[in-house]
């Protein structure tokens, strides 16, 4: 595809938030040549650095389009090879400039799985037309099978930015072990999906009220804080051995999980963790069909339990399950404190053929990397997150994670210019026309979302433009 | 004849129904039961009206009362034998509705083995689904026959279940009868006591406490205490787990419902009910089952007018139903 040249972009009087920088408020951004030739604080620097550490907002009279550098995500499924009628690198590169992202980490779970380096050396050389940054996670274990070791050494030369199993934890610790230390030892994290099996087998929802009411298996939380536990003892036994280990646990979704990662950072572990979109929104109780934001239940607004003719949608299957508002709101204040650093999106598209079926029988996983910002941007409307922080979790945060400072550089004059322009007023609403991915598996199908992407612009030329 | 528009196009769930919903629905059960009292046993008022039983899971008394139910009313029946169909070459749920569609169905009768099979079908099919039990979650019609026997046998004088205590006893986590009755029994305002072992209450205890008018009960004694009908629920010899009821018999001995321990703990006159099928002399015994409380052949005969009452109510709304004239005697 060629793109449309944008020889000079003048983005006037945007409200910028650049984590990199530390810098927020109204200012003009100027493209040139694939580069930022000007960036102008109207108040000044000085005053830019005051607002970006204060968390200061857009007043009313300040400008609603939003500017941020393009989105980062470390967790993502683009299923190539293997499922091109769920997504290809194609059509989730498009999907991911349209979500604002100009770099996702691709997860090994493609069929066959991502564990030999030639199959990464084919993503890596696969051209993304539209300038997003593509980086493969390769599996750590063959096949994801959980049994031996994959060739990380080799797959590392081959350009693996992490090691991960995702969608399998690593059930044997003793090969968990090893996979932690081997990683450490190439100086790449290691990103586990923390589940036990044994406990989460045929699990359908969140053990709790609204699985009992839908008659649906019980996903029990001990799934997820048993192996977080574990997840933790093994770290600390591994670092003594290798230094240079670290963990990153992915998607986590319950209040003692979090609370666990909040213990193991105190003490010092190299440990990080993500959040996802819908883990932070929605709730269990969108499966009976009530489908408020995940910040709008309170005592006095409890979670319906009867199911609407709505219910049971297939596109709230996802593993971990959804969660009821006090683990929604959980995710959310580890994201506030730093607990967890990171918004990962787990896109995980899925054909109409895996999701139009019973619910138990669904696949897994929710198509979310066009929608990310747009929730996040909800949330930050509701008083949760200061738009400094919603940056730094879709920018620094997860770059950090995968140790990767140059994916997101900020806005700086002579850097390139890799960034999305929102409004924050403007509504879409998500649906086969407006969503450009190959499968639209979400649950906020439907549901009008405030706060649209309008452009994003990778090293200086438009990946995607709203119409 | 297609079906009409009407306000309750499928019966999914007794969860939402309103106490005057389900007066609606009892009073055409009356109307049903005067039907099939009459000399012919059935009118044509669902003339021409395809009824479809797609049954995924094996069943006798629900299918065979839905399709006596569509026979009396006048509707054609047909059913689709799961194993024999092409469902047994893999196809899909949605494409056998969706079949079913091409080929006149206007009703389709659903049991499925799955928690929210028939909202799946509902949202692929023009026609009207009914729920005949979906996995653990629901048997609406289960749930109104029942209400329908104890109202008629326990019922208070203003026709609900006021100041009436019911228990369930035994599998509650597999069992969509006690998911179903729950609502139904409450709407009545009756006062509900759940007992079984715990490793098959899971979840019951924090829905009982968000739950007004619902206990979850440590042992049968304190569930049957003071109650006025206690319903036994089937136990599966596969979901005893070797830990707190290993084997029938220690099922029987711990939640089996007998004579003597109905006598000392329940209410004079207390009632007994079973879903069926029932595994006699494990979670009840043979002359309980067949004594004088017993309702549980009520139970089955008042399968056929629910069944009536709500196929005529997914068809035809909140219209009457209307019984034939008595019959010209010639004098």
């Amino acid at each position: 595809m060629s793109r449309p040249r944008a020889e000079r972009t003048l983005l006037k009087d945007h409200w910028v938030v650049d984590p990199v920088s530390r810098r927020a408020g109204v200012a003009t951004i100027e493209v040139h040549s694939g580069k930022v030739a000007r960036l102008e604080w109207r108040d000044g620097v000085v005053e830019a650095r005051r607002a970006f550490i204060e968390g200061a907002e857009p007043g009313p009279k300040d400008p609603k389009r939003l500017v941020l550098p393009a989105l980062v995500d470390l967790h993502a499924h683009f299923r190539q090879p293997g499922a091109g009628a769920s997504e290809d690198v194609a059509s989730g590169e498009a999907a991911a400039a349209h979500g604002g992202y100009g770099a996702v980490a691709l997860m090994p779970n493609s069929e066959p799985a991502a564990d030999h380096p030639a199959l990464l050396r084919e993503l890596t050389r696969t051209t993304a037309p539209r300038g997003v940054t593509l980086m493969p996670i390769a599996a750590a274990t063959l096949g994801r099978a959980g049994r031996t070791l994959a060739p990380m050494a080799e797959l590392a030369a081959a350009g693996a930015v992490a090691f991960s199993d995702d969608g399998n934890p690593i059930a044997d610790p003793a090969l968990f072990r090893s996979a932690l230390i081997t990683a450490g030892a190439l100086d790449l994290p290691l990103i586990e999906h923390c589940e036990d099996p044994a406990l989460t087998q045929g699990g359908e929802a969140a053990d709790g009220l609204v699985a009992t009411a839908l008659g649906l298996r019980p996903w029990p939380a001990a799934g997820e804080i048993s192996a977080v536990a574990r997840n933790i003892a093994l770290l600390r036994d591994a670092i003594r051995d290798e230094p240079r280990a670290r963990l990153h646990l992915t998607h986590l979704s319950t209040d003692a999980a979090l609370d666990a990662v909040r213990a193991a950072r105190a003490e010092g572990l190299p440990i990080t963790c993500d959040i996802t979109p819908h883990h932070l929104s929605l709730t269990d109780a969108w499966i009976a069909g009530d489908q408020r934001w995940a910040w709008e239940y309170s005592e006095q607004h409890q979670a319906s339990l009867t199911p609407t003719a709505d219910a049971y949608n297939t596109n709230l299957r996802v593993c971990p399950p959804l969660r009821d508002a006090s683990d929604a709101a959980a995710c959310r204040a580890a994201l506030r404190d730093g607990t967890a650093s990171a918004i990962a999106t787990d896109h995980a598209p899925h054909s109409r053929e895996k999701k139009e079926v019973e619910f138990g029988l669904a696949a897994n996983g929710i198509a979310g990397i066009e929608t990310a910002l747009s929730t996040l941007l909800a949330a930050h409307a509701a008083g949760e997150f200061p738009l400094s922080l919603v940056a730094a979790l879709l920018t620094t945060g997860p770059a950090a994670v995968l140790n990767q400072p140059a994916l997101a550089r900020g806005l700086a004059v002579g850097g390139p210019a890799n960034l999305v322009v929102a409004d924050l007023s403007a509504t879409w609403v998500p649906s086969r026309k407006t969503l450009i991915g190959r499968s639209i598996n979400t649950p906020l199908l439907g549901k009008t979302l405030t706060g649209a992407v309008l452009l994003t612009l990778l090293n200086g030329e438009v990946a995607w433009k709203a119409e | 004849m297609p079906p009409t528009a009407a306000p309750h196009r499928h019966l999914l769930d007794v969860a939402g129904l309103s106490w005057s919903d389900l007066k609606l629905l009892l009073g055409t059960t009356e109307a049903a039961r005067r039907i099939l009292g009459s000399p012919t046993g059935r009118v044509d008022a669902l003339k021409g009206v395809n009824v479809t039983t797609l049954f995924y899971e094996a069943s006798t008394r629900t299918r065979i009362s839905f399709e006596n139910a569509a026979k009396a009313l006048g509707a054609n029946v047909n059913s689709v034998a799961v194993a024999s169909s092409s469902v047994g070459k893999g196809e899909s749920l949605v494409d056998t509705v969706k079949t079913l569609r091409a080929l006149g169905s206007n009703v389709i009768v659903l049991r499925h083995e799955r928690a929210g099979a028939p909202w799946l079908a509902a949202r692929v099919f023009d026609g009207s689904v009914l729920n005949a039990g979906d996995g653990w979650h629901a048997h609406p019609t289960q749930a109104l026959l029942d209400l329908s026997v104890l109202l008629r046998n326990i019922g208070a004088k203003d026709g609900t279940l006021k100041g009436r205590r019911v228990a369930i006893i035994g599998d509650l986590l597999h069992s969509r009868v006690v998911r179903s009755n729950l609502h139904t029994l409450r709407a009545a305002g009756a006062e509900i006591r759940l007992a079984g072992p715990a490793a098959l209450t899971r979840g019951f205890a924090e829905a009982a406490e968000k739950s007004g008018g619902v206990t979850l009960c440590a042992s049968l004694a304190e569930a049957l205490e003071g109650a006025d009908a206690v319903m036994a629920l089937r136990i599966q010899r596969e979901r005893l787990d070797g830990g707190e009821v290993s084997s029938f018999e220690a099922y029987r001995e711990a939640w089996g419902l007998t004579e003597e321990r109905i006598a000392a703990h329940a209410a004079r006159g207390c009632v007994v009910l079973h879903p069926g099928p029932m595994n006699e002399g494990v979670e009840i015994d043979p002359d309980v089952a067949d004594g004088p409380r017993s309702l549980i052949l009520e139970q089955v005969a008042e399968g056929v007018p629910v069944r009536m009452a709500a196929l005529w109510r997914t068809l035809r709304g909140d219209a009457p139903l209307n019984a034939p004239a008595p019959a010209k005697v010639n004098s």
